[in-house]
Order: C-alpha cells, then sequence, then structure tokens
C-alpha cells in the first residue's frame, strides 16, 4: 500500500550524499537506519549530506534516525547537513526545532532530479540490509559540486526555497 | 476552553472502525486508512498531513510502548463531527503509561537505545487541535485526537471558515 524507503548514496570526495526516498515511519526507519550505517562505516567520509527532497512522509521516528546519524558522523569525526527537506519532512523538523541542532540547506531540487535518473539504474543491496541501494560515484560529480557551491552562497530560507519547491521537480 | 470542548461534542456524522494487530508494517496502513476516510471532506494538502502524521505517532507508540513489540490488537475509530471536526480514537489494550503527564513531556523517551526521539506525544499534540490521553496500567491507553479542518469559529473566534465551492 505505501511506497517502503529506501535511499541511493552518492560519494564526492570526502563527502557522501545520501537520497532518502518514500516513507520513513518506525517500520521503514530501521532499514534505512542499517544501510546507511553500513556504507558509513565502509566509507567513513568527513561529511555526509542527508537529501529528503523525495521523503513523502516522516514522523518522529524519521527524527530519530537523523539525530542516531548525527551521532554516527561525529563519531567517525565528521559532519553532517539536511538538505532540500520536502513539505511533509519540514514541519516536522521545525516542530523538532531540527534546525539549531544540524545544519539544513537547500538547493534547487538538482539533486533530486540526479537521484530519480540514477533510479532507473540496477539496485544493488547492500550487505547489512535490504534497504535498495547503489553507488552513484562517479556520475553527475560535476553537476553535484556545481550546485553544493551555490547553496554555500545561498543560505536558502523557507521564503527563497517557496519559489521552487524540491519536491516537485518530478 | 470549554468553547472548544462544545466543538469537540459534536454530533457524529459518520465514523469508521479499524482493528489490526500491532505490526509496525501496519502502521503506514493506519495513517493511510484514516486519511482516505477523512478526504470525504476535502481537506487541505497539510490538514492530511497532519492527521497522518499524528496517526502514524499514535499507532507507533501502541506497538513499542503499549505492546513492547509483542502481540495485541490496535483499535483505531474516525469519527466525522459536524463543523468539520475530526475526532480519532487509537486503543490498545498494552502494558498502559504509570505517569501520563511524564511521558507527554517532549524529549521523554523508555526507549532510548532503539533511537525514539521521545516527541511522539509532542507532535501528535501540535499537529491536531486537542489530544486526550486516558490509560491505565495493565489495562491500556486511548489516545484521542481532534483535528479541525479550516479554521473553526469557536475557536479563533473569527468566523471564518474554509469556503467550498
Amino acid at each position: 500500500m505505501t511506497e517502503r524507503a529506501s535511499f541511493l548514496w552518492d560519494t564526492a570526495g570526502a563527502t557522501v550524499t545520501v537520497y532518502i526516498r518514500g516513507e520513513i515511519d518506525h517500520h521503514t526507519a530501521v532499514t534505512v537506519r542499517n544501510g546507511i550505517d553500513a556504507m558509513l562505516f565502509e566509507n567513513r567520509p568527513a561529511r555526509m549530506i542527508l537529501d529528503l527532497s523525495k521523503v513523502g512522509f516522516m514522523d518522529s521516528s524519521g527524527l530519530g534516525l537523523i539525530m542516531g546519524r548525527l551521532s554516527v558522523m561525529k563519531s567517525l569525526g565528521g559532519t553532517m547537513t539536511v538538505r532540500n527537506p520536502s513539505r511533509e519532512t519540514e514541519a516536522i523538523l521545525t516542530l523538532a526545532g531540527m534546525e539549531r541542532l544540524i545544519r539544513i540547506e537547500y538547493t534547487e531540487g538538482v539533486s533530486s532530479e540526479a537521484a530519480d535518473a540514477l533510479r532507473k539504474k540496477a539496485y544493488e543491496p547492500p550487505k547489512m540490509a535490504t534497504a535498495s541501494v547503489v553507488s552513484l560515484e562517479g556520475i553527475g560529480r560535476s553537476n553535484r559540486r556545481e550546485h553544493n557551491g551555490q547553496a554555500r552562497q545561498r543560505k536558502s530560507t523557507r521564503k527563497g526555497r517557496s519559489a521552487k519547491v524540491p519536491g516537485d521537480s518530478a | 476552553m470549554s468553547r472548544k470542548k462544545s466543538i469537540f461534542n459534536g454530533k457524529v456524522i459518520n465514523k469508521m472502525q479499524c482493528r489490526f494487530p500491532a505490526l509496525s508494517v501496519n502502521e503506514a496502513m493506519a495513517r493511510a486508512t484514516v486519511a482516505v476516510f477523512v478526504s470525504q471532506l476535502d481537506p487541505e494538502i497539510t490538514e492530511l498531513a497532519d492527521i497522518k502524521c499524528a496517526v502514524s505517532e499514535a499507532v507507533t507508540n501502541c506497538i513499542v510502548h503499549g505492546y513492547r513489540s509483542c502481540e495485541g490488537m490496535i483499535t483505531v475509530t474516525v469519527s466525522i463531527l459536524e463543523g468539520r471536526v475530526v475526532k480519532i480514537e487509537i486503543k490498545d489494550k498494552g502494558c498502559g503509561i504509570p505517569d501520563v503527564k511524564q511521558a507527554r513531556t517532549p524529549l521523554y523517551t523508555t526507549d532510548a537505545a532503539g533511537e525514539r526521539s521521545g516527541m511522539g506525544f509532542t507532535v501528535m499534540e501540535s499537529f491536531t487541535h486537542a489530544m486526550r490521553v486516558t490509560s491505565k496500567v495493565g489495562l491500556g491507553t486511548t489516545v484521542t485526537l481532534y483535528k479541525c479542518l479550516g479554521t473553526p469559529p469557536s475557536i479563533e473566534g473569527s468566523g471564518r471558515r474554509r469556503g467550498g465551492s
């Protein structure tokens, strides 16, 4: 009945970008959590970007997922950023005051378009989880680097984002 | 507060009940079922999202805390009251809550190891217009949520209602 949560990930240097899609609740969070942790411990990135533009639903289990990954990244000596939270996730992130705990940035949705294009490629399940994971290494790096740069310059606000909602790009 | 209560005691126009095992896979089913039933009132997307989130939190609480991942049944009853008020009752016969006031405290959780955020009741309370929690240790817990669609005049006092066309 509901779309199960899955994620894709992409590496660019010491940065890993994780694109989560689907619905994050208590049931699906476990699978996503295990898959992301397996990937993090294998790659040990200096920075993780969690792209939430394709998350259609998130409850407080998603908050636990984000805080847990922040804790893992800290234990690895890295940092974490939440990127492009969808309208469905933004309300609960705001309610929990996540912007005080974690950096939240907005781009113009290109990251999720890239994830959509790459989603069509073959999925490769990770060893430690049943979540759908595929490495996007080497694909579209230049685009992502460019938009990472734009994001740093813009420091988008909610008002600025209203012109184009990342979740609507598909 | 008394004015608020009055709109939450309105005449029942339509009612739906579903009962399902306390399995985490049913969380999505529960919130989707409630959303479909409430859709007959033509709610705003944000209102529907609020309801889905609150129901998901309540059902998750039943599974994680009420039954502690053991067998049990959850009953969800949704009533549409006059004045575009939705009443959602989520009931379990689990272990119950010894201190409801403490449980409703933001960030309070008894399951820190499971990466719970402790925001369940806070989310339910924030995404609805009223919440009532009744619980008895060993007998179970009932969470009742009230969501007013549009802007009910008795809450805002403005008399403004969402126009239907």
